[in-house]
């Protein structure tokens, strides 16, 4: 029997009241501040700050949405955040979906000091790592281009990606490769055929989180990022904000426009995120 | 030494081997974006005067400044000329990162002693300000006249400041909000001249004792956090900055508050019919007033690529006359400030406060000394601690700080 | 053994990699915590950042925030994500809202809330007044009883939906006849959670604690951008302490100290979590 139709057999009324009324719940804590912010973004200045606070604006405006598209950086920032955050995940991706699986299906010498190593790197405070990064870029000549930041955030996002996938690949059983090694697959082509296929899921929730880590990721972009042909949307929200003025219906719009893309592009990847492909796969 | 000796090293023997990157006759510039159009101008009238030598933009902002800078300066690989605040000086200074400037200030003289002070260490300049301000009282003029005060003859003691405060504090209007939260530098800038007025000081003169529980800073302290005690400044003090102080202004909320003129805009902008005034920070009886001087300078990197053509650009941006065009306050220069821009009569109050700016004491742990004077005035607001034993246990970690 | 080396080889390039970037960084980062201002090696970065209370200060609020927020992270992205495994009219586009949280730039994310829970402006005392929950306006991010709990929220809040993903991709692997077979011997829903769904993400749960764990150690931006660490360091952890003596009061060597000596920690607490915690795989034979 499918899981829809034994979903659908169950519990009638009483689990779908539930899971619509959690459903909602989930929806109103996630989407409370960012309503706010919504708001903000079609607000005028007099009306953001005023005392006591109002949900719906009284002159909505489409002014700060102007602003951000047509009067500011933010449009070529969304490029470069795009090639940079892309290209990262793409690196850090390949490496991951190697050294996970070389994690979660051998056993060698020292694998448990390797595992340990692959986190260290996420221990060192921003603070401690940052200067020396940035003389190892600067001699390798890679300040304010693509590959700098590019090498960075594949740096930054690498480890966890690496742990997490890890988990993912043994969660597949190991049964399903077993009987690709023993009809002669090789290695890889049991990793790309078989293991991947199956671990879609978990390879999309790593995706997601390289991509959203680098999309929103600030202090390492200021300081290696120092022309504009580079620079990325986080700093474009920083220059929405002199030194005692910040343009809040221009913040909230930007974040909009820098929220909104990711969210739907998750909404596409959905169709990955699909479950059961092991099941009944190794009955006799 | 040894330290940019190891980093160098590695930097070096590839830059030997490479061609570098900025060309002899480029200055790379790194200006705040608030004043990018006016950086620009000035880049560009300089060209025109002196085409061998090409003026770099390049834009910082308020967000992150502070790292953008040290990292680019303990690498040994930043640009040329670079905008700080004056609190920085002393610590890029002092480690070495930024070079004196002796030979490129010129008409010395002509610049305020006090921001002259605050930019020199051991003797020598480090960097070259432009811009200085100072803060002073802005009041809502309806509220101001309404409480039956009169615009022409503003408080100019402590208790005057306090009864036209408790005058104003009507109707859910807080009559004099105070900062209690936010970036410790707001705090600072607003309390630590009262110290001053009153006599006491935060360290002594030599910087080896800590007096900051001496009864003149206590009675100081006191006399700023009784605002909020005798419910004068708003509930929410403890959270707000200058910044959130200027939005409960504009919202009506507060009828006054310390702050700079770089308010004055925003508050036009936000609510064109709020009438404001100004008067000059009130001062305790048979004192004079005193204040701090915030503001921004020149410095030129240890490491500069093209010293010699910054240094000349820095000459011209400091004309009297550029000066004047390029600051967002008050120019640095006295010379400046006969300029017509200067002249509006709000602004009066403020350009008043310039003669009495001090200089910050000059000593290596300032920003932590600065942050335990903070936390003690957070510590007596949120009530754990009466203004006394706050700063008798402030003064015990800046001793052990001057100590270290 | 040929099994050895072939698993060594996958994983090298991520090791070079990683290598190439790291070790540079924590040997300048142990140098500079060893030398004083002038060159000369000393001990003393290490005795200046450990004297100070404010040091042990941070280091509690930094488990108690941590900690916090760890345990309702994972719980509440448990839940979610089993909720959204479950079928239902509109799920993708939940599923989507789900992740708001985590894309919205932090720092937006913060000054919103931070703007939200303002004594003054904020619009969670106004509604809580208005609907006569609470007496009179609450300072959120003022009082010393508050402000941790607060922070805890906004941070749960956050980084909930990122374990909600990960815990989602990971039921997708759980065979839909095994809980069928619970169907037929009786089980009810909660029963099929705890006995099946629970023990199959268990890899994955573990790996998401230690990935919460490693982030929340480092991570700034949220209690910088609302509180700096105040009132009276009330809020200070190790991370944003770290930045300060970096950044902005010019102590180098002392960040450094205090970088290496958090590093430790950290490394410890990190090395005896993977040893303690079994991992069950199945080996290529």
């Amino acid at each position: 029997m499918s899981e829809d139709a034994r979903l659908a057999g169950e519990g009638g009324v009483g689990s779908r009241v539930t899971i619509a009324i959690s459903a909602i719940v989930l929806v109103l804590v996630c989407l409370f501040p960012f309503a706010w912010m919504a708001l903000s973004s079609i607000k005028k200045l007099p009306e953001l700050f005023t005392v006591p606070p109002h949900w719906l604006p009284n002159e909505p405006t489409l002014g700060n949405y102007w602003t951000v598209l047509f009067n500011s950086n933010i449009p070529r920032y969304f490029l470069n955040s795009c090639i940079i955050s892309g290209g990262a995940t793409l690196v850090a991706l390949v490496l991951a979906v190697f050294a996970s699986y070389g994690f979660a299906r051998f056993n060698f010498r020292g694998k448990a000091w390797l595992q340990t190593f692959v986190l260290v790197g996420q221990l060192l405070p921003t603070a401690a790592i940052i200067v020396p990064l940035f003389i190892t870029l600067r001699w390798l000549h890679l300040i304010n281009t693509y590959w700098g930041l590019i090498l960075i955030y594949t740096i930054i996002t690498l480890p966890l990606s690496v742990w997490m996938l890890t988990s993912y690949f043994r969660g597949i059983p190991y049964e399903l490769e077993e009987a690709a090694t023993i009809d002669g697959a090789s290695r890889l082509g049991i990793l790309f055929r078989i293991t991947l296929p199956l671990a879609m899921p978990g390879v999309v929730a790593v995706v997601v989180y390289s991509f959203v880590t680098c999309w929103n990721e600030f202090v390492f972009a200021l300081v290696f990022a120092q022309d504009q042909s580079v620079k990325t949307l986080p700093i474009g929200l920083a220059e929405f904000s002199t030194e005692f003025n910040t343009d809040w219906g221009g913040v909230m719009a930007a974040s909009m426009v820098m929220t909104v893309p990711v969210a739907l592009l998750f909404l596409v990847f959905q169709r990955l995120f699909v479950g059961g492909l092991t099941a009944g796969a190794t009955k006799g | 030494m040894k330290l940019k000796a190891l980093a160098g090293g590695l930097a070096v023997s590839t830059l030997i081997l490479l061609p570098s990157l900025a060309v002899a006759g480029d200055v790379v510039w790194w200006t705040p974006n608030w004043s990018q159009a006016r950086a620009q101008k000035l880049a560009d009238d300089f060209h025109k005067a002196n085409p061998d030598i090409n003026i770099k933009l390049q834009i910082t902002t308020s967000n992150g400044l502070p790292q953008q800078v040290m990292t680019a300066l303990q690498s040994g690989s930043g640009p040329d000329i670079i905008e700080v605040q004056h609190g920085w000086v002393q610590g890029y200074a002092q480690n070495d990162l930024v070079q004196p400037l002796d030979d490129t200030i010129q008409e010395k003289d002509d610049y305020n002693k006090a921001v002259i002070a605050e930019d020199t260490y051991d003797g020598k300049l480090y960097a070259i300000p432009y811009r200085i301000e100072c803060t002073a009282l802005l009041y809502n003029l309806d509220d101001y006249t309404k409480a039956g005060l009169d615009p022409a003859n503003p408080p100019q003691t402590w208790d005057d400041w306090v009864a036209a405060s408790k005058k104003m504090t009507a109707g859910g209007v807080y009559g004099m909000a105070i900062t209690g939260g936010g970036e410790f530098g707001n705090t600072i800038t607003r309390a630590l001249p009262l110290i001053w007025m009153n006599g006491g000081d935060i360290i002594s003169a030599d910087g080896k004792t800590a007096t900051i529980n001496k009864p003149e800073a206590v009675a100081a302290i006191k006399f700023y956090t009784d605002f909020y005690a005798q419910k004068l400044s708003p509930d929410s003090t403890l959270q707000n900055d200058g910044v959130a102080n200027r939005q409960l202004f504009i919202a009506g909320k507060v009828a006054s508050y310390l702050t700079g003129q770089y308010d004055i805009a925003p508050i036009a902008q936000a609510a064109p019919t709020l009438k404001v005034g100004a008067f000059m920070t009130p001062h305790p009886a048979g004192k004079t007033t005193a204040g701090i001087l915030n503001g921004w300078s020149y410095v030129i990197p240890k490491d500069a690529q093209n010293p010699t053509d910054a240094k000349k650009f820095l000459q011209f941006l400091n004309t009297s006359d550029n000066m004047g065009y390029f600051t967002d306050t008050f120019p640095a220069r006295v010379s400046s400030l006969k300029l017509p821009r200067f002249q509006d009569p709000l602004l009066k109050p403020f350009a008043g406060m310039l003669p009495f700016g001090r200089p910050t004491p000059n000593t290596p742990h300032w920003v932590q000394i600065s942050q335990a004077m903070f936390n003690g005035i957070q510590r007596i607001l949120s009530g754990q601690q009466d203004p006394q034993a706050a700063m008798d246990q402030a003064n015990d970690e800046i001793q052990a700080l001057l100590d270290s | 053994m040929n099994r050895s080396s072939t698993g060594l080889m996958f994983i090298l390039p991520a090791i070079a990699v990683l290598l190439m970037l790291i070790a540079y960084p924590i040997v300048y980062t142990v140098y500079l915590s060893l030398i004083d201002a002038h060159g000369a090696l000393t001990g003393k970065n290490y005795a200046n950042v450990l004297k100070p209370y404010v040091t042990r200060q941070a280091f509690g609020n930094l488990l108690y925030y941590v900690g916090g927020s760890i345990v309702f992270q994972v719980l509440f992205g448990t839940l979610a994500a089993i909720l959204l495994n479950q079928k239902f009219w509109g799920r993708s586009a939940v599923r989507s809202i789900t992740l708001i949280p985590w894309v919205v730039p932090g720092i937006v994310a913060a000054t919103t809330w931070a703007w939200m829970f303002h004594t003054e402006f904020g619009i969670i005392n106004y509604m809580l007044t208005g609907a006569h929950i609470i007496p009179g306006p609450v300072g959120w991010l003022t009082n010393k009883d508050t402000v941790m709990p607060v922070l805890i929220a906004i941070n749960v809040w956050k980084l909930f939906p990122f374990v909600a993903i990960m815990v989602l991709a990971g039921l997708q692997a759980i065979p839909a006849d095994l809980y069928e077979a619970a169907k037929v011997d009786g089980a009810n829903f909660w029963e099929e959670v705890w006995y099946i769904t629970l023990p199959l993400v268990r890899p994955v749960l573990v790996a998401v604690t230690l990935l919460l764990l490693i982030w929340g150690l480092n991570a700034i931006t949220l209690i910088y951008a609302i509180t700096q660490g105040g009132p009276a360091n009330l809020s200070l952890i190790t991370p944003i302490q770290i930045y300060q003596l970096a950044f902005t009061s010019f102590q180098f060597n002392e960040a450094a100290a205090l970088s290496v000596l958090f590093f430790i920690v950290a490394a410890i607490v990190v090395a005896v979590y993977v040893k303690v915690i079994p991992s069950n795989t199945a080996v290529a034979r």
